[in-house]
């Protein structure tokens, strides 16, 4: 073993030509641009931008929608997924494997997708509404996709998945000798689930918050489709930049987007094994 | 029966409420996955039905058979699909060139500040990705929007090839490599025969990854993209925004064409795990 080690330790200047590639092109793609954008947005005239975008309202309402629905979806995500992030790590029946398969579907959908199928569904003549007033003469639903309840479903749809992977894995490394010795000794389904259960998994249950929340953060495509009357971030970049030609704005936006899906990041990765 | 038979026999589900809740959280877990896909099945009855419900005089209702239909969307759309082609054939070979060497050293041969590039490259997936772009348009908007975008999907792909591979890696015994390096192998032929061959189920599940993932990719993507260089994501966006629902179902079947082989392929895989990080 000392031999094994020594000779690794030997080989390092090995492993640092190995993550050469790497290095180099996290520094050009992603380092400088992102440094630059630094400099430019932290200089006089991104000073000025800085102030102009936390003092209009127009801005800081599309950060609160982003935060809020982000948190939202990613709450509701972790609600709807985990029930059957359970049954697919522990049960078994006959059709688990095509359920697993039709609910990690989504996953690789890009947002503008996404958006789509909320208008199949929700639109203004939408599959629900349409089969609503078949079934009741009122066409339930009728518009929906485009109301901050829509964007919200059409988040959950990306957002449970993710959710499902994240907590799966989770229940499959669950130790279940504790839970067996905790019945044994007579606790019963309750106190195991709020004893030995969510204190297990909290680790997993935070990593799977930070996951989905990030991704809503910078969900993009969604709120492209179907943002109407109101608009999240990232639209509000988009806009600032094709719109306005307002690259300051765009820029500040950017940076106040990223610092705060990473900044909640590194909250719920705080004490993640 | 007592409890501690539990840990002996299988567990079967019990009865009464046990059971109820068991199947409770079955039928709970197919109604997911039955609202999941409820979207996708419209969608492609909208593509291959000639129904008329979405409006008689939209284009739609003119080329109603599918044929005609998926012929006029590759007629619009078909450069949109070769660019995004040709993207992936550029960005997978790529991402596993840089991704699966700095795998291996940061599992087999860490040296100093490895740990903090690998955290750095993590990272990357929690940066919205019209950020990035916005930075990549700021620093180099002059280059070719090809290689702007190849750099785009770099950033996003790249992290999920390392994890997936080191994932991997520490599943393997590193004194395989010892045993191959005593017999008098050296470390290129350690790396050919012993290392590489183990590693070829994670290297395809990466490759899948990144494919579904490139081919997918709208928030890097959609503002480095020009008309002229055009993403089938961000054409997506344009037939949801111009063209009526039967085009837009078309164009959305083609998109999920490969998709749907990719992502059984990386479930076959086990590849669920890593498939977190995945921006929307």
């Amino acid at each position: 073993m000392g031999r094994a080690s020594a000779e690794r330790a030997r080989a390092a200047p090995g492993g640092f030509l190995l993550a050469l590639p790497l290095l180099l092109f996290f520094a050009s793609a992603v380092l400088w641009p992102v440094l630059d954008l630094l400099r430019s947005s932290l200089g006089r005239e991104g000073g000025e931008a800085l102030r102009a975008v936390l003092r209009e309202d127009r801005y800081r309402l599309a950060l609160l929608h982003s935060v809020l629905l982000s948190a939202a979806a990613s709450a509701g995500s972790l609600l709807l997924a985990a029930i059957p992030a359970w049954v697919l790590a522990r049960d078994d029946f006959p059709g688990k494997r095509v359920a697993r398969a039709l609910i990690l579907l989504p996953l690789t959908f890009s947002g503008v997708m996404v958006g789509f199928l909320t208008l199949v569904m929700l639109g203004r003549v939408g599959a629900v509404p349409t089969v609503a007033r078949f079934l009741t003469g009122a066409p339930i639903g009728s518009g929906a996709a485009y109301t901050l309840v829509g964007l919200f479903l059409a988040y959950l749809y990306f957002e449970v998945p993710r959710a499902t992977v994240a907590l799966e894995s989770a229940f499959r490394r669950l130790p279940r000798d504790v839970d067996r010795a905790a019945r044994t000794l007579g606790a019963g389904r309750w106190t195991r689930l709020r004893r030995l259960t969510i204190p297990m998994l909290a680790p997993a249950i935070r990593s799977t918050l930070a996951i989905t929340f990030s991704a809503s953060m910078g969900s993009f495509g969604v709120a492209l489709i179907l943002a109407r009357r109101f608009s999240v971030a990232p639209l509000e970049v988009y806009t600032e930049l094709t719109g306005f030609q307002n690259d300051a704005a765009a820029g500040v936006l950017c940076l106040l987007l990223a610092a705060i899906t990473l900044v909640v990041d590194r909250l719920l990765a705080r004490g993640r094994a | 029966m007592s409890a501690g038979a539990g840990g002996l026999a299988p567990r079967r589900p019990r009865a009464g409420r046990a059971g109820a809740a068991r199947i409770a959280a079955r039928a709970w877990t197919a109604s997911l996955a039955f609202l999941l896909v409820t979207p996708l099945l419209v969608t492609a009855w909208g593509a291959f039905s000639r129904s008329e419900w979405y409006g008689r005089r939209s284009e739609g209702a003119a080329v109603a058979g599918a044929g005609t239909l998926f012929h006029y969307v590759w007629s619009t759309w078909g450069s949109a699909l070769l660019l995004s082609a040709s993207l992936v054939a550029v960005v997978v070979p790529i991402a596993l060139l840089i991704g699966v060497p700095a795998a291996i050293a940061f599992e087999r041969r860490p040296f100093r500040g490895s740990s903090w590039l690998e955290a750095a490259t993590l990272s990357i997936l929690s940066v919205p990705g019209i950020a990035l772009s916005v930075a990549l348009l700021f620093a180099a908007g002059g280059s070719p929007r090809f290689w702007l975008l190849v750099a785009g999907h770099l950033a996003y792909t790249v992290p999920l090839v390392v994890r997936t591979v080191r994932h991997a890696l520490a599943l393997i015994d590193p004194r395989l490599e010892d045993a191959g390096r005593t017999l008098g192998a050296p470390p290129g032929r350690v790396a050919r025969r012993i290392l590489l061959p183990m590693l070829r189920p994670s290297v395809t599940l990466a490759a899948l990854l990144v494919f579904t993932v490139s081919w997918g990719e709208f928030n890097a993507s959609y503002l480095l993209t020009t008309p002229l260089v055009q993403t089938f994501p961000a054409a997506l966006f344009a037939t949801y925004t111009t063209n009526s629902f039967p085009v837009a179902a078309a164009a959305t079947v083609i998109f999920l064409l490969p998709v749907v082989p990719a992502l059984l392929a990386i479930q076959a895989l086990g590849g669920e795990a890593l498939t977190r990080g995945l921006q929307a």
